[in-house]
Parts: C-alpha cells; sequence; structure tokens
C-alpha cells in the first residue's frame, strides 16, 4: 500500500505509523476492520505529537478489538487457551526462581553429618545472602575448588579472622568455638587444621563431620564471589 | 447496583456530538477532535455501540490513489433515541453529592 504523503512528514510520523501498522496487521494483509479504521484516520492527524497520541490511541483501541474478538471464542477454547498460558507462566516462572532465588540441593556425602546426612536434601538461597551477607556459623554452598561439584560447608572465619585449632578444638581470634552441631563422639568431632589468617574476601569454612570432610584445611579459604548460595533448611 | 450502560461522560460527549446532525457519517479523527477523546478511549466505545446494533459503520471507498479508504460512523434509530434519552437524563440529574456518587456508580 502506497503510504500517505501525510504520514511521511517527519520520522516521528514514520514510527508511529508503523507502530500502529505492525499492531493492527501484524503479518497479515490487513488487520482487524477497528484497527484499520484507527490506521486510515492517521494522515488525519497534524504535528508529531498528535501523531503520537494517536497511535498510542489506536495500540489500546487495537487490543480492545483483540480481547472482544477473544470473547466470541468458544468457551472451551478460551479456558484452555488460558489454561496453556497459565502453566506456561508457571514453568517459565519456576525455572527462574529455582535458577536465581530458591533452589534445592542433594547432599551426597558424610562430610556435613550429623547436621546434614548421606542423601539429604535443603533449600538454598541463591538471592538474599548477597544483600545480608553471610555470618559465622551460616552454612554456605559453593563450588570445591578444583571441580565444579557444589558442597556445603560451615562458615567458621569471616575476612581478618583467625583460626587455629588446639587439643582437637578450634579456635577463633584466640578464644576457643563452642561447636553444638559437632558430632558426638569425640573421634569424628576432632579438628586438627593449621593456623590461618582469612584474607578480605575469603571465607575459612569446615564440614561438620571434621574427620570425613574435605574443606578449608585442604584447599584453603573460599572465594566470596565463588558462593553459590547460602542453606537455609533441611527437608 | 448493575452500572447503566452509554452513561460515562466520555460516552455522552460522543453522543452529542453525533447528535449534532443525526444524518450526517462522521469520521472517527473528526469525532476524536470534537469530543477531545483519545483514541484509545473514542475507539472501544464506537465498538460497543456497533455491537450493540446502536452505530452504523461504512468504508467510504477512497477517492485519491493511494489514500486507504475511511470508516465512517453514525447513529442508528434506536441509537438516536438511546442517546437522547441519555443527555436528556443528564441533564435532568440534580447536581448533588449523592447525584454525582449515583452517577458514577449507577
Amino acid at each position: 500500500m502506497i503510504v500517505d504523503q501525510a504520514v511521511q512528514e517527519s520520522a516521528v510520523r514514520r514510527i508511529a505509523y508503523a507502530v500502529l501498522a505492525a499492531a493492527v496487521r501484524g503479518r497479515r494483509e490487513r488487520g482487524g476492520d477497528w484497527g484499520e479504521a484507527v490506521l486510515a484516520e492517521f494522515p488525519e492527524t497534524t504535528g508529531d505529537w498528535a501523531a503520537v497520541r494517536w497511535a498510542i490511541g489506536g495500540l489500546r483501541a487495537v487490543r480492545y478489538e483483540r480481547r472482544a474478538r477473544r470473547r466470541e471464542l468458544p468457551r472451551l477454547v478460551r479456558i484452555r487457551r488460558r489454561a496453556v498460558l497459565i502453566a506456561l507462566i508457571g514453568v517459565v516462572g519456576g525455572l527462574a526462581v529455582n535458577r536465581f532465588v530458591l533452589s534445592v540441593g542433594y547432599q551426597p556425602s558424610g562430610s556435613m553429618q550429623p547436621t546434614y546426612d548421606i542423601s539429604d536434601r535443603y533449600v538454598v538461597d541463591l538471592a538474599a545472602f548477597r544483600l545480608t551477607g553471610v555470618q559465622r556459623g551460616d552454612i554456605v554452598e559453593f563450588p570445591m575448588p578444583g571441580t565444579d561439584r557444589l558442597v556445603i560447608k560451615r562458615v567458621i572465619g569471616l575476612p581478618g579472622d583467625t583460626v587455629e585449632c588446639r587439643d582437637g578444638r578450634v579456635w577463633r581470634n584466640g578464644s576457643p568455638l563452642d561447636e553444638p552441631y559437632l558430632p558426638v563422639d569425640l573421634e569424628s568431632s576432632r579438628t586438627d587444621c593449621s593456623a590461618t589468617t582469612v584474607p578480605p574476601h575469603q571465607l575459612y569454612v569446615l564440614g561438620d563431620h571434621r574427620v570425613v570432610s574435605t574443606d578449608s584445611r585442604e584447599y584453603g579459604t573460599v572465594g566470596e564471589g565463588d558462593l553459590h548460595g547460602r542453606v537455609l533448611l533441611g527437608l | 447496583m448493575p452500572r447503566k450502560p452509554h452513561t460515562s461522560p466520555q460516552t455522552l460527549s460522543l453522543f452529542s456530538a453525533l447528535l449534532d446532525e443525526p444524518q450526517r457519517w462522521r469520521y472517527g479523527y473528526d469525532l476524536s477532535k470534537e469530543t477531545s477523546l483519545a483514541s484509545g478511549t473514542l475507539y472501544p466505545i464506537l465498538m460497543r455501540l456497533t455491537e450493540q446494533k446502536l452505530l452504523e459503520t461504512r468504508w467510504e471507498p477512497s477517492d485519491e490513489p493511494g489514500r486507504p479508504p475511511r470508516h465512517m460512523y453514525r447513529l442508528t434509530a434506536d441509537g438516536a433515541a438511546l442517546a437522547e434519552q441519555r443527555l436528556a437524563a443528564k441533564v435532568a440529574k440534580p447536581r448533588t453529592i449523592g447525584g454525582a456518587i449515583q452517577a458514577r456508580t449507577a
């Protein structure tokens, strides 16, 4: 179709016309009657501002016309469309939440016994901990250094803390820790480590089962930026 | 109380514009200018009125080449009668707060 001279006057008018035409017609040759009616009046507008306002109103009119057409569809078709839409939004939303907000993790080893047993599942917060920061005693999830396997460990030392082990107990900044989460038998709760001062933006982490766990005693401190999440609760 | 149809100020101003010369066919842009309604308000009203057979429409074939045909509107007999009635009812309604509330909720 040859577009009227009045449409071509300025870039703003051309764009407004093109947007409205796209909304009315989509990929079809001709849109709905009412959309076409709004479009046919477009050349009557004078000036950029009037043209843009006409086009914006036209978009609302087109939406109204579409809705009216949808109302004429058989009830079952409408219900089915809505169900599909809801399911789609639910799936996409669920995947987004699982990826960015909250997720569920699986503990395959005994390194966090007795707090998390082998094959336990837990809920991880993937976002909020970045705002609140992690605290001593929190359990965090991160890829084990040198691998891409996610593991969970307890935060023992924050940046600046000194961590050392004496008589099988962990000392932080010169005082022994009270660690009620350790295994009850002395054999598994006995901790040996070399004294460390935690560098900036690093965390010193230990598994609760001090004999089984591979943690900062072996691979050193973990970067705060490498954290994947913070464990909220077990399932 | 269910809302009485075709009583909004926008619809009423459209009615009064259409009743100026009830027999004349009107263009959407002219109506929009005369009533100062945005196209997004005007056209949905036109659609509703047409759907209820209160308004008739036709396409005016274009005489200039390259110019799309334009859509035109005129009240039907039913539409004109309803428009008169609605406009009269609005004038008759006493201008009190109760009336205003009723007009909004009616």
